[in-house]
């Protein structure tokens, strides 16, 4: 099975670290995850250094195939391949996982400013559509995660928007 | 010379006149539109999130009937200015080869942006002055001046979602509004993501806009303006 992480467009040095630990790899391991493929944007981690802007880095860890890259312009191909997407809280992120029926590990970066990422995080959280996870907790997250009690999310339903604009502009 | 009761009149005219052109509840809302009338649209891309979440939002409305399209990006913002154009391109090669009316009706507007990520509040004041007079330019004397080239002034509805430089359009509307020009409507959507506070552009631009609407209903319980219709996005 695959697990794929994802950082977004900016960075978040403590989750790409924290992933490639020890227990987050054996929690990993023992669920039964062979792959974790990370996409690590410009996050500085120990093995920041060793790859390159548009590079492919793989290194074998605790019995875990790890494949890092920095960025790719869609990730919507590693989403489909994954059983599990570990992620930053970005809205985008959530929605774009979510639509494709992934179950889904949100961890809030808590360096970020103004954080409002965490109540979107608790709050999908809180209905079941998700868990929302922390760096030091990911470990035992990932190893308590049940995915077939996740509720799963509605379809994107387009005639909402649509219908508050005819209704705005006059049309009926 | 000014004497200091001309301006004390001037100043109550300019509220008063501001006063009647804020939307109220109880507004005799729009005139109706015929199903075969067009409407054109104006939509602003505030980079990143900001920008998938509206293009989700236009990608579910009536592409012939909402037509011609503007995008209003932020000078640098090449990412956004793709995304619009696979969504046009998208629609255009799903619509039926004979509704020519859709043949990727739209145009993209750059203009300055009213203020750079994490740039402290004062640094930000040319800047936003030099978006205003960029949005001044766009909403306010191309329309004025250009109205045939540009039938339907800039625009019969305007989408915002945040940040910053969608609150400097606004206040080029309301100049529209202010003089008596034609000004599209304003509709706001507060971001997915805004789950127990509002967005700044969102505090700011909620007594002014025509439509403000949230995806979290708890964001109503101030009980001040607002609509909550479920998630949009």
């Amino acid at each position: 099975m695959r697990a794929f992480l994802t950082v977004g467009s900016t960075k978040f040095d403590a989750l790409v670290q924290t992933a490639l630990s020890r227990a987050v790899l054996d929690s990993l391991n023992r669920k039964g995850y062979t792959e974790l493929v990370i996409q690590c944007g410009g996050s500085d981690f120990e093995l920041a250094s060793s790859i390159s802007q548009d590079e492919v880095f793989s290194v074998l860890r605790n019995g875990i195939d790890i494949t890092l890259w920095r960025f790719k312009p869609s990730l919507n191909d590693e989403y489909e391949r994954a059983d599990i997407v570990i992620s930053h809280a970005g809205s985008g992120t959530i929605l774009d996982v979510l639509r494709l029926g992934k179950p889904l590990i949100v961890v809030p970066n808590p360096t970020l400013l103004h954080n409002h990422q965490e109540e979107l995080a608790e709050a999908l959280s809180t209905l079941g559509h998700l868990q929302s996870s922390s760096v030091s907790d990911l470990a035992r997250a990932i190893e308590t995660f049940d995915s077939t009690a996740l509720v799963s999310f509605p379809l994107f339903d387009g005639s909402r928007f649509s219908r508050i604009l005819d209704e705005e502009m006059g049309f009926k | 010379m000014l004497s200091p009761s001309l301006v004390f009149l001037s100043l109550l005219l300019c509220l008063i006149r501001l006063y009647l052109i804020i939307p109220t509840p109880t507004v005799d809302r729009q005139r109706r539109r015929k199903n075969t009338d067009t409407c054109s649209l104006a939509v602003f891309l505030g980079s990143g999130g900001h920008t998938s979440e509206i293009l989700t939002l236009v990608s579910a409305v009536n592409f012939s009937r909402y037509t011609p399209r503007k995008y209003i990006v932020s000078e640098g913002d090449h990412l956004s200015v793709q995304k619009a154009a696979a969504l046009e391109l998208l629609r255009f090669n799903n619509a039926s080869k004979i509704d020519v009316s859709n043949n990727e009706q739209y145009t993209i507007l750059t203009i300055p942006r009213a203020r750079q990520v994490h740039q402290s509040l004062l640094s930000t004041l040319p800047s936003a002055v030099l978006s205003l007079v960029a949005c001044l330019y766009h909403v306010v004397l191309v329309p004025m001046f250009f109205p045939k080239g540009n039938k339907y002034g800039f625009a019969d509805a305007l989408l915002l979602n945040g940040p910053g430089t969608c609150f400097v359009l606004c206040i080029a509307v309301y100049v529209n509004k202010f003089l008596g020009l034609p000004a599209p409507k304003i509709i706001y959507v507060e971001s997915f993501a805004r789950v127990q506070s509002l967005s700044l552009s969102g505090r700011l631009l909620r007594p002014f806009v025509d439509r403000f609407i949230v995806q979290w209903p708890q964001l109503l319980q101030d009980r001040s303006r607002g609509e909550y219709h479920n998630w949009l996005v």
